[in-house]
């Protein structure tokens, strides 16, 4: 372990500098690749935020994408089957009511959830198959998710 | 003192550290450029008082908390009188105010210790660093007085407080924050190094060797953050796993990802005097995420739907980072032919070309995470839509790196400093590729046909086995050197290169993670069922049987559990109970899960609901190797801790620098 003191600089060499371009080069293709990687899986992994209004009025082109909707819990609406863990509630903005199918087990804040936000697909009968929901509690900002 | 006296007293003390700080900053430069020593002995004790004043607020709202002074706004919030001592101790760092409280306090702290280990030593980058030490608890004291306040009064007294969330009340969310937050805040000191380096343009290794062990420090208690974190989520959260790309996970990882660039790329400066632009680069980052980082978690920005009014803090972290950006790039820009290589990549087979390859593959990790996590924001503030992104993007882009990683890792350990000869590379690669090629095929013979799995666990033994060989060809050296016995030596050989086999154990025990992750990942299997009493469910080796549903009560919440036995291939080997607890002061349910860990697999269970008519809902789920998750972390803070004692080679380097140091004064 020599100090750099005792190691005096050495000179470079048109050897050297062409490892550098070597090096910088293959850099280069490193970082292109890990961009293309990013690229590439960014596409099929970006999912979109939808009010109810928004997706009322674009559900014929939505039906069948991924996306997150959320909106005011409505409590009176949830069902809980807890043998066959298929959760049910709708959640409401604006005096429009979606229905949100969750299979599962329920969060643990759902009795006390505000909102909710639903992550899934909304199927032919207007209902949204949620693969995942996440319960937003009132005057807290923590919250829990499910996947 | 009535109460309203002693909030006076919290506010003042905090409006008295913001002023001493700005004092601090003021006396530390005009000490450096009217060259007045009086003034930067008043900024060193300017610190103190700082410290003392950080103390104090940290006491007064410790006091509130533990004697329930529910008319202080943030008692109300977390804490209740029903819930146990320990929680309410650590309610401290549970809520916002509390956390950015603590954050200055450790900083105070850490400022007070810097100046306490240069005791005596005239180094001429103090004054610098406590000036930037200063602006850091200015900017923290400012958002503590100006947007969210530890010490504001209730108009009425609650009867009652809402206490800490039910699922922070766990040991592990106990220290989780308090590990998190010193690896955070513990990356202030060496970027302020680097800056005060910068200033004073003495750009050699000085400033890193100085900082050396706070850097080790501070990416210690990262990693014991990351561990008690996931260790919480999968004992406390119960959904099976221990990591889900949230933000706020993501928000620890990003500086871990960098810090360890860095604690790598420096020995390439140390060793060779290349890289001094990259370092100082690295730390910075470093020090900028762990920033972001608090702010990501404390404002919980990224994960809430609507702009929070919490955010308001947003804009000021910005301008905070935004400065110190432009400080940094200004320095390091008028700095820049002081910043010259001494010495210039040799051959792309040596150890420095897989140092910078390792660098830019950590640093490849941290902007793909990075942009993932932030990308909500980002598309809220371009195109007005928040778009998140899915766990699967950082698993698909993070999987490739990790694994790149990991090769690296092994060939790093094969090739030497400068130049590698071909003949050497191959004596050396042959026998680690031969173990990981028998090991591919035992396991596919074995029944294993993840192409995946195969490639991770092949990889895992190509690593392990370069490290063995280290161990194994340096306690052989010493065993016939020094006619030392096996265990001897191998405690002699670690013993007498701390740094060197302390980052080996380091690298086993990140082995013994990967496995722990690659086995729980992709070799995970579950099911649900619904079970009537004396009904059983199977999977793999292991079938459980329900008996019975049975309440309890602790002191603050009702609790319902099933009663399991379990059988491993027909033989009775345990009784577990899964639970479901009820906080009714929280008026929250929180999943107690039970877990029998083997050094095979985990058992995990979870009561996912119970019927009137006596029947449970169970889900099962077994994760293989996960314990060696756990194993692999508690090697690597092993092999951290070995690498941070003194080193008799350092402490010798030191002393020449100093005796170099009176030379050139004389």
């Amino acid at each position: 372990m020599e100090s750099i003191l005792q190691n005096p600089p050495v000179k470079s060499s048109t050897r050297a500098r062409s490892i550098s371009w070597k090096f910088i080069i293959g850099a280069v293709v490193l970082l292109g690749v890990i961009i293309f990687v990013m690229y590439n899986s960014f596409q099929s992994n970006t999912v979109y935020y939808y009010t109810i209004p928004e997706l009322n009025a674009q559900r014929a082109q939505l039906a069948g994408q991924t996306i997150r909707v959320n909106g005011a819990l409505d409590k009176s609406s949830i069902q809980n089957d807890q043998k066959n863990l298929v959760l049910q509630f709708n959640i409401v903005e604006d005096n429009l009511v979606l229905p949100v199918v969750y299979h599962g087990v329920a969060p643990d804040t759902m009795g006390t959830g505000e909102s909710v936000v639903a992550e899934g697909k909304l199927d032919g009968n207007g209902v949204f198959q949620a693969n995942s929901i996440l319960v937003k509690c009132p005057s807290k900002y923590e919250e829990s998710q499910v996947q | 003192m009535a109460l309203a006296q002693i909030a006076e007293v919290g506010n003042l003390t905090l409006a008295l550290g913001l002023a001493v700080s700005v004092y601090v900053i003021v006396a530390a430069l005009f000490s450096q450029f009217k060259q007045r020593g009086e003034f930067f002995a008043s900024a060193k004790h300017g610190i103190y008082v700082v410290a003392a004043l950080a103390t104090l607020a940290v006491a007064i709202l410790e006091w509130a908390l533990i004697t329930h002074q529910f008319r202080f706004e943030y008692v109300a919030n977390h804490v209740s009188s029903d819930q146990p001592l320990l929680y309410t101790i650590s309610a401290l760092w549970g809520g916002q105010e509390g956390s950015l409280l603590f954050w200055v306090w450790l900083l105070s702290l850490f400022g007070a210790a810097v100046l306490i280990q240069h005791l005596g030593q005239r180094n001429h980058l103090i004054p610098w660093v406590i000036a930037f030490i200063a602006f850091t608890e200015a900017f923290f004291f400012s958002l503590l007085i100006f947007i969210s306040g530890p010490f504001v009064l209730l108009a009425q007294t609650p009867v009652e407080g809402i206490g800490l969330n039910p699922l922070l009340q766990d040991p592990g969310m106990f220290i989780h924050p308090v590990t998190q937050y010193l690896g955070y805040v513990g990356f202030t000191v060496p970027f302020a190094f680097a800056l005060a380096a910068l200033v004073s343009g003495d750009l050699g290794y000085d400033w890193i060797r100085t900082t050396r062990r706070w850097a080790l420090f501070a990416w210690l208690f990262l990693s014991l953050g990351l561990l008690f974190g996931m260790r919480w989520a999968y004992v406390e959260l119960g959904w099976g796993g221990y990591w889900g790309w949230d933000p706020v996970e993501n928000a620890a990882l990003i500086p871990w990802l960098t810090g360890t660039a860095y604690l790598h790329s420096v020995m390439i400066q140390e060793k060779r005097g290349m890289l001094k632009v990259w370092n100082l680069v690295l730390i910075m980052l470093t020090f900028l995420l762990s920033i972001l980082g608090t702010f990501i978690t404390r404002s919980g920005v990224i994960q809430s739907v609507h702009a929070f009014g919490v955010s308001s803090m947003g804009p000021l972290f910005l301008a905070y980072i935004a400065a110190v950006l432009l400080v940094f790039a200004y320095l390091l820009y008028l700095r820049l032919d002081k910043l010259q290589e001494e010495n210039r990549l040799d051959s792309l087979w040596s150890r420095e070309a897989t140092f910078l390859l390792n660098n830019l593959i950590f640093l490849g990790a941290a902007v793909a995470t990075l942009w993932g996590t932030i990308f909500p924001m980002i598309s809220e503030i371009v195109v007005g839509k928040q778009i998140t992104v899915a766990a699967p993007f950082f698993n698909q882009v993070n999987g490739p790196i990790f694994l790149a990683l990991v090769l690296l890792m092994g060939v790093c350990t094969l090739i030497g400093w400068r130049r590698a000869s071909p003949q050497h590379l191959v004596r050396n690669f042959l026998p680690p590729f031969a173990v990981s090629i028998v090991t591919a095929v035992v396991l596919f013979v074995g029944g294993l046909y993840d192409v995946y799995g195969l490639i991770a666990f092949a990889a895992s033994a190509f690593v392990l086995t370069t490290v063995f060989l280290e161990f194994f060809r340096g306690t052989r050296a010493r065993m016939r050197m020094y006619k030392e016995n096996v265990a001897v030596a191998h405690v002699q050989l670690v013993n007498k290169n701390r740094r060197r086999y302390g980052g080996y154990i380091v690298h086993i025990g990140v082995m013994l993670a990967v496995i722990g992750i690659v086995g729980s990942s992709f070799f995970q299997s579950s099911l649900q069922q619904n079970l009537a009493p004396g009904e059983e469910a199977t999977l793999g080796p292991y079938t459980i049987q329900f008996q019975k549903l049975l309440m309890t009560r602790e002191s603050n919440a009702q609790v319902i559990g099933a009663d399991l036995i379990v059988f491993e291939n027909g033989k009775q080997i345990d009784t577990m109970r899964p639970q479901k607890a009820y906080y009714p002061a929280a008026d929250q349910m929180t999943t107690e899960v039970a877990v029998r860990t083997t050094a095979r697999d985990d058992l995990y269970l979870i009561l996912a609901g119970w019927n009137d008519d006596g029947s449970a809902t169970l889900k099962v789920i077994i994760n293989p190797l996960v314990v060696w998750l756990w194993i692999g972390f508690i090697v690597f803070i092993i092999g951290t801790l070995v690498t941070m004692l003194p080193d008799p080679r350092e402490a010798k380097a030191r002393a020449r620098v100093r005796a170099e140091r009176v030379l050139v004064s004389a």
